[in-house]
């Protein structure tokens, strides 16, 4: 029908090219308004974080140290953090002392580690990083493949087999799964080690310390991988179900497509969409649960670091950890939306 | 076992238990065009995807693709095919492209899938020129499927079929979900590009399967009820079961109004598919399969050869005294059928109908009811055939309440006792859309009006269930609407009971919109006989074309009406005029 009419129009090239221009102006629209979303909720954080602690009663420093805190604490060291914090100025101008600190990295100071909350975290966040990161790669991954060759058979003693299966370590919670894992594995095979994330004073490097890691990191991401397995799976499976009665799965057969291309190619990709989502979604709850796990393996991340700064009320490296974590958190969600509009060309023109 | 040949044979499908195909046997060559047709779950996507081999259900039967069983053959083995020697376009519906592919993409999977590991021709270039051969710009070929309009994205799914140029070509619903124009752009591509190959157009559209296809079959719950020549089986279908899907189906070949099929599709069922629908079944229908047979140059599964000839006149010559009212009158009238006897007062209708009937007596000629002369008519004649009148009022005893005017055929018949018969008028009166209740039962044909009693005497025809209702200007003394109401009401009944219905009028226009064949009569002679639709809009005879331009239209400002031919004086017959009529 375009292609008709535009025939009949004096200058269609010109009229065309327009119609480039305004929807590529639409698209960089578009994506900026996109970006200023994760500006929008980043800044709420930032807000959020500022104005908790002065709105609890009493004493701001009791709200931001806790009271062991202020009992040892000096009337010069009072005196310095008071003027750090703008504390005798007004609110505005305490938010921008605050904005302005956190901008030059400054998250507070956290006096059990006697050292800036920023490279305290900084030192347990890599482990984190790993553990949460690679157990949500492998568990997405890993669900995938399960999800499509399951889906795909539909019915038969495989897709059966992993339904129930998966569905049975779905119902334990991390810890639990961890704990189970450290038992048989750690306590009675004596196969893993029972905690840290590297052996200590080895002095090793290079692969040695490579594999080092690798064996430490093995049962806490098992143990977070096979609960989480579980959620892509059954996507995938399902949206493989329905994408597999679609009929663009019947032209591609009707071309002669081979089963590995109809699997992978068409029903699989066309399955992917929603787990995408769905992962991105899902990273809140595997950060919990990584802090968790870290937990019962001993294990040297944000999870550990959070535990032990609950243990020693440790205000400012509690509020530090949690501004990181939501920060991961949004960062992570922003990587799933950028991935997203590349798998999608339907997102990517629809922005 | 000829080559360039599709051979299907006896070819069954089931899905779990119920047979959606039944036994299908066609024969195509190449350059063969064929359009299966039939309403939704005949089975005709089966029989696409059981050739394509891409049915889940249990297939059996055989398919000879060259000399090839290739119903016989192995997953692998057949995969090499499809796409290959055998494609299928798919219609245009929303998930018909991959949705994250481009259509370049797409085509190109189509081709390359079936090139050996290491020889690679020039794909892209033959992606190219397949976008060109679909009227494609080659820009579209990097879009996505959701950047294309309906008309574009069955271009593509086109060009993708004729990837590898195959030899077989299945097109499924092609132009289904598009818009006119665009279906018309489709259509005319798919005509250049079938050329050479074997088509099968699957399709519930009568006007693509007529642009696409020489030849058409008609798929009836699984089975093949009737195989002919495109535009023959078209004008003038012989299976009752395609004469109902052309009278359901819009176009602008036919005039008459819309009618359905009764009843619906049952598959499995143990004798003709169709019977429960049919309304000329006989006792054998229920019982057993009819064959597809060759009847004239049709294929035709029906136990009674196709649509019966209900009344056969040949040569009627009635004459009173010296003058002769019908000289010489050929008609063929079919079950189900409506045949409009059209013409000018004096012109010989109503004297033709009253020699059917029996009023008149014809000197010379024959009139055959059911293919049996007809020697004399009894009861069982007036059985079979009733007539309703111009003027209801005066057809009506004045002397008899509605209940007794209805029931009065069945006590001349014999038929029934009080209650059977008081059960018959009722719901016979219902039908007529008449109340049933004891208060309209007592009234007496000055107490009703016009319309009403036209139904009254609408019910009294049919209380004994005929097969033919002669109707003599049966509403020319009723004013529009509810002359329009008698109408659908009369084309109701054909359509639920088979009625075959002789019409008589001397209104083309109101003839144009009930009748399946019109019949022109003039000076006692049919002058011209043809399909309504065609003997309207294409006239052949003088006399037809100034009946039709006198016919009524709303069209305002024309000149005054001529009644007479140029220069005066009465309508008469030259002989070499060609005649229309059929020897159907």
């Amino acid at each position: 029908m375009e292609e008709h009419n535009d025939r009949h129009l004096d200058s269609p090239k010109v009229v065309w090219d327009g119609g480039r221009a305004v929807a590529r102006a639409k698209a960089l629209f578009g994506r900026g308004a996109f970006l200023s979303n994760y500006l929008i909720a980043f800044l709420l954080i930032l807000t959020l974080n500022f104005t908790l602690p002065r709105l609890m009663p009493g004493d701001p420093f009791q709200a931001i140290y806790g009271e062991e805190a202020l009992l040892a604490m000096t009337p010069q060291l009072k005196a310095q953090l008071v003027e750090r914090l703008a504390l005798d100025q007004s609110m505005g101008q305490q938010f921008l002392a605050y904005i302005l600190a956190l901008a030059g990295g400054d998250l507070g100071h956290s006096y059990y580690y006697n050292q800036p909350v920023l490279s305290v975290i900084l030192d347990f966040l890599p482990w984190t990083l790993l553990l949460t990161g690679s157990a949500l790669v492998i568990s997405t991954l890993l669900g995938l493949f399960l999800g499509i060759e399951s889906g795909y058979r539909r019915g038969k003693r495989l897709d059966k087999t992993l339904l129930a299966g998966l569905m049975f370590l779905n119902g334990f919670p991390d810890f639990f799964m961890g704990i189970v894992l450290l038992l048989v594995f750690g306590v009675v095979l004596g196969l893993i080690p029972l905690s840290g994330a590297l052996t200590p004073y080895s002095g090793l490097s290079g692969l040695p310390l490579a594999i080092d890691i690798l064996h430490h990191l093995l049962a806490p991401l098992a143990a977070l991988v096979l609960v989480r397995v579980t959620s892509s799976y059954l996507l995938t499976r399902n949206t493989m179900i329905t994408t597999l009665q679609e009929n663009f799965i019947l032209a591609a057969r009707a071309k002669g497509c081979s089963e590995g291309k109809i699997k992978y190619r068409h029903a699989g990709r066309n399955s992917l969409l929603p787990v995408v989502t769905a992962t991105g979604l899902s990273i809140p709850q595997m950060i919990t649960g990584a802090l968790f796990v870290e937990i019962v393996f001993s294990y040297p991340g944000v999870g550990l670091l959070l535990y032990n700064s609950l243990l020693t009320r440790d205000y400012p490296l509690i509020q530090g950890i949690l501004l990181m974590v939501t920060v991961v958190v949004l960062a992570a969600n922003l990587v799933v939306d950028l991935l997203y509009s590349r798998l999608d060309p339907r997102v990517s023109h629809a922005r | 076992m000829d080559l360039n040949m599709l051979e299907i044979s006896d070819l069954k499908v089931s899905y779990e238990g119920d047979e959606i195909l039944a036994g299908i046997d066609l024969d195509l060559s190449r350059g063969d065009s064929i359009a299966v047709i039939g309403e939704s779950g005949a089975g005709k996507t089966t029989l696409g995807l059981a050739l394509m081999g891409l049915v889940e259900g249990r297939v059996s039967g055989r398919i000879f693709l060259d000399g090839v069983d290739i119903a016989a053959l192995d997953d692998s083995e057949r995969r090499k095919i499809r796409g290959k020697d055998m494609a299928m376009v798919f219609q245009n519906v929303e998930d018909a492209l991959d949705p994250l592919m481009t259509v370049s993409d797409q085509i190109d999977e189509a081709i390359s899938v079936h090139q050996d590991r290491g020889y690679l021709r020039d794909v892209g270039g033959r992606v190219l020129s397949l976008l060109a051969s679909v009227g494609l710009e080659e820009e579209k070929g990097g879009s996505y499927p959701h950047q294309l309009s309906g008309g574009e994205k069955q271009r593509a799914l086109i060009a993708m079929a004729l990837a590898n140029d195959p030899q077989v070509l299945i097109l499924d619903e092609p132009t289904a979900s598009l818009d006119a124009v665009t279906k018309s752009q489709i259509t005319k591509l798919l005509q250049e590009r079938i050329r050479g190959k074997i088509a099968l157009v699957i399709t519930h559209d009568l006007s693509t399967a007529a642009r696409l296809a020489g030849r058409m079959a008609v798929l009836y719950a699984g089975r093949i009820v009737e195989i002919g020549e495109t535009c023959d089986l078209l004008e003038n279908p012989r299976h009752p079961y395609t004469r109902g899907l052309i009278r359901s189906s819009p176009n602008m070949t036919t005039t008459k109004d819309l009618q359905g099929i009764p009843g619906r599709m049952v598959h499995g069922v143990s004798g003709c598919p169709f019977s429960g629908r049919c309304t000329q079944r006989i006792d054998v229908c229920d019982k057993e399969v009819p064959p597809l047979a060759e009847v004239g140059d049709r294929m035709i599964a029906c136990h009674r050869g196709g649509i019966v000839p209900l009344l056969e006149l040949s040569k009627i010559k009635t004459k009173f005294g010296k003058f002769v009212a019908v000289d010489g009158v050929d008609l063929t009238l079919y079950e189900g059928e409506t045949i409009a006897l059209v013409g000018e007062s004096g012109s010989g209708k109503t004297t033709l109908a009253k020699t059917v009937i029996g009023l008149f007596s014809h000197q010379v000629g024959e009139i055959r009811l059911e293919g049996v002369p007809l020697a004399r008519r009894d009861r069982g004649f007036y059985r079979k055939v009733q007539m309703i009148y111009q003027n209801p009022k005066e057809s009506i005893s004045h002397r008899m309440d509605v209940f007794d005017a209805v029931s009065e055929p069945l006590a001349v018949q014999k038929l029934g006792g009080p209650a059977e018969r008081a059960a018959i008028v009722k719901r016979v009166l219902e039908e007529v859309e008449l109340s049933s209740d004891d208060a309209f039962l007592r009234k007496y044909p000055h107490q009703i009006s016009g319309g009403e009693a036209q139904r009254v005497a609408i019910a009294r025809a049919l209380v004994l269930d005929p097969k033919l209702l002669i109707a003599d200007e049966p509403t020319s003394a009723l004013d529009a609407s509810v002359q329009a109401k008698i109408l659908k009401l009369l084309l109701n009944i054909q359509e639920k009971r088979g009625l075959a219905i002789l019409f008589i009028t001397h209104d083309i226009a109101l003839a144009r919109k009930v009748s399946d064949r019109m019949a022109v009569m003039l000076s006692g002679k049919i002058v011209e006989e043809g399909p309504t639709g065609e003997v309207t809009t294409s006239p052949v005879h003088p006399y037809t074309m100034r009946l039709l331009e006198v016919a009524p239209d709303l069209a305002p400002a024309r000149e005054a009406i001529v009644t007479g031919p140029a220069g005066g004086g009465a309508w008469t017959i030259s002989e070499p005029l060609p005649l229309r009529a059929r020897e159907l």
